[in-house]
């Protein structure tokens, strides 16, 4: 079969079209095909939103030499059964678990959004808290005791020393480190 | 206790017109992301573990009302009817998040409205609590309450390195949006506001106009918050706050003063024929009213108006919105019917504020 329309080159190309529920099939040579009907695709674009702002960012961040070996990851989170790229897509987390599942990846994300942070100081749950909330009271003792030395009151400085030893033996008995800053 | 009365006309205590610098900080408001251990994020779960979670938050709560003296009112979203729901999100009680889940959720409100935690909204617990003025401190200390009282019953999704875990990356970490709601008229009059805009926003903290993300600055209300939950302390995002928002108060007034030596005249007419619209006016959309009320605001803020109450663009602005009208008219309204019924309504709230001597003086 010859192309339809420079009728010279040999057809290579089928196209099928639907005018009014009837099909019309068409065959052209590649050169004919590709200037008649050039290859395009209509897609709808959403206005830039939080995910894909996630996704760039994060895709980006892949593609840096650092890498060069890494594929894009396909981890799944085991809880919920979300994957990294629905993470990315949504913008939002299956569950508490994802966390734990995207661990390494998830700073590369936190950064961008949180103005270079990764790392929570604030106040915590629990147990946890308390500890926190100790270490807070020594840091405090620590810096009256150090103003109370300069002044050359050491009694006092003493006793903030026994106060502070006092906490401290309580955050030992409690357990493992927490992160303080 | 009916919910009726959280949906009625009352003034919530946040519209108070009370607090520090209330001139121009309407209200004060912070919300605290939590999460439960167990159960699979909003966006995520199914309605039995939707269920599970609304029971327990709402049980501990209830129970403990006595241990934090406030009394709390458990309202299930889905025995609401479509009205309900939009008047407690014109109130800022609920958002429309929780207000259109499919899911089981719940708020539970306290009888003054300053408290109110979502259940099942975009994550498990959302404590939010609404202060009139400018009570950073204040507010912070009642949210911590409700925080660490359900911290003691129920599982919080916790990590050392991440923080508290919530389903936006956004608020990971303290889960804390502090944000003031400011009424900036001279501001946004002098042309200062989108330089404003720019600068906070490399410190760290976001300004929208008063319905949120993406909405225009209706009746030159500003609502100015932090973006960063991760890598600072409470304390920090909460202080940083403050001083900016005095440095806009700050701002502000001198722009009310430069406006008032400049051209005192021009602006006492504006603000006067807004007074005029409201007070007359048959027809009015939301667009002239806001305008009109915080002209009116100004007015009475610096002195000029002095026989309308304070509290009268807090509680219009909320009262002026679809749903209210439609609760206030006591059937559906569309949008032409809307424009005559609040202009109906912003007349009688204008009366009601009126002092009789004053406007004797005036006429004679």
């Amino acid at each position: 079969m010859i192309c339809e329309n420079c009728k010279q080159r040999p057809a290579k190309v089928t196209v099928t079209q639907v005018h009014n529920g009837e099909h019309f099939e068409r065959h052209y040579c590649e050169n004919c095909a590709n200037s008649l009907h050039p290859f395009y695709v209509e897609y709808k674009q959403d206005p830039l939103s939080l995910h894909q702002l996630l996704s760039n960012w994060f895709n980006h961040a892949e593609q840096q030499p650092v890498h060069p070996k890494q594929d894009r990851p396909k981890l799944v989170c085991d809880e919920c059964g979300w994957s990294i790229q629905r993470f990315l897509d949504e913008g939002k987390f299956g569950c508490a678990s994802c966390y734990n599942s995207f661990r390494k990846q998830l700073p590369n994300v936190l950064k961008r959004l949180h103005n270079g942070n990764v790392t929570h100081i604030g106040k915590a749950p629990g147990a946890l808290g308390e500890k926190l909330e100790l270490k807070k009271r020594i840091e405090a003792i620590r810096s009256q005791m150090k103003e109370a030395i300069e002044t050359e009151r050491f009694e006092e400085a003493a006793k903030l020393r026994d106060e502070a030893r006092e906490l401290e033996s309580r955050i030992a008995s409690g357990g493992d480190e927490t992160h303080v800053n | 206790m009916s919910i009726e009365r959280f949906l009625d006309n009352s003034p919530s205590s946040w519209m108070a017109g009370s607090g520090d610098h209330s001139d121009i900080v309407m209200s004060t408001r912070i919300r605290l992301a939590r999460n439960l251990n167990g159960y699979r994020f909003p966006l995520a779960f199914t309605e039995d573990e939707a269920h599970k979670i609304d029971q327990s938050v709402s049980a501990t709560l209830l129970d403990a009302d006595e241990e934090i003296q406030m009394n709390f009112s458990s309202i299930q979203i889905k025995d609401l009817s479509e009205l309900s729901r939009q008047v407690l999100v014109e109130k800022h009680l609920i958002s429309p998040k929780l207000a259109n889940s499919p899911m089981t959720g719940s708020v539970l409100l306290s009888d003054d409205e300053s408290v109110s935690v979502m259940v099942n909204e975009e994550d498990h617990i959302r404590i939010q609590c609404l202060f009139p003025g400018l009570q950073i401190q204040e507010a912070y200390a009642q949210a911590d309450t409700i925080d660490r009282l359900l911290d003691k019953e129920l599982p919080y999704a916790f990590d050392e390195q991440f923080g508290y875990l919530t389903s936006c990356p956004t608020n990971t970490g303290t889960g804390l949006r502090a944000s003031v709601m400011m009424h900036l008229p001279a501001l946004t009059m002098t042309k200062q506001m989108n330089r404003i805009v720019t600068i906070i926003s490399r410190l760290g903290m976001v300004v929208r106009g008063i319905y949120g993300e993406g909405s225009e600055a209706l009746g030159n209300v500003y609502q100015v918050s932090n973006q960063t939950t991760l890598g600072k302390t409470e304390e920090d995002i909460l202080s940083d706050l403050q001083s900016i928002t005095e440095q806009i108060i700050q701002k502000e007034k001198e722009a009310r003063s430069a406006l008032l030596s400049h051209s005192a005249n021009t602006l006492e007419d504006r603000l006067y024929r807004s007074l005029g619209t409201l007070s007359y006016a048959r027809i009015i959309t939301t667009e002239e009213a806001a305008r009109c009320l915080s002209d009116v605001r100004l007015g009475i803020d610096i002195g000029l108006i002095k026989d309308v109450d304070v509290t009268i663009l807090n509680e219009c602005m909320v009262f002026m919105q679809p749903g209210f009208l439609q609760k206030y008219a006591e059937t559906t309204l569309n949008a032409s019917e809307r424009d005559t019924f609040r202009a109906k309504l912003l007349r009688e709230r204008l009366q009601m504020g009126e002092n009789p001597k004053t406007k004797g003086e005036e006429l004679a």
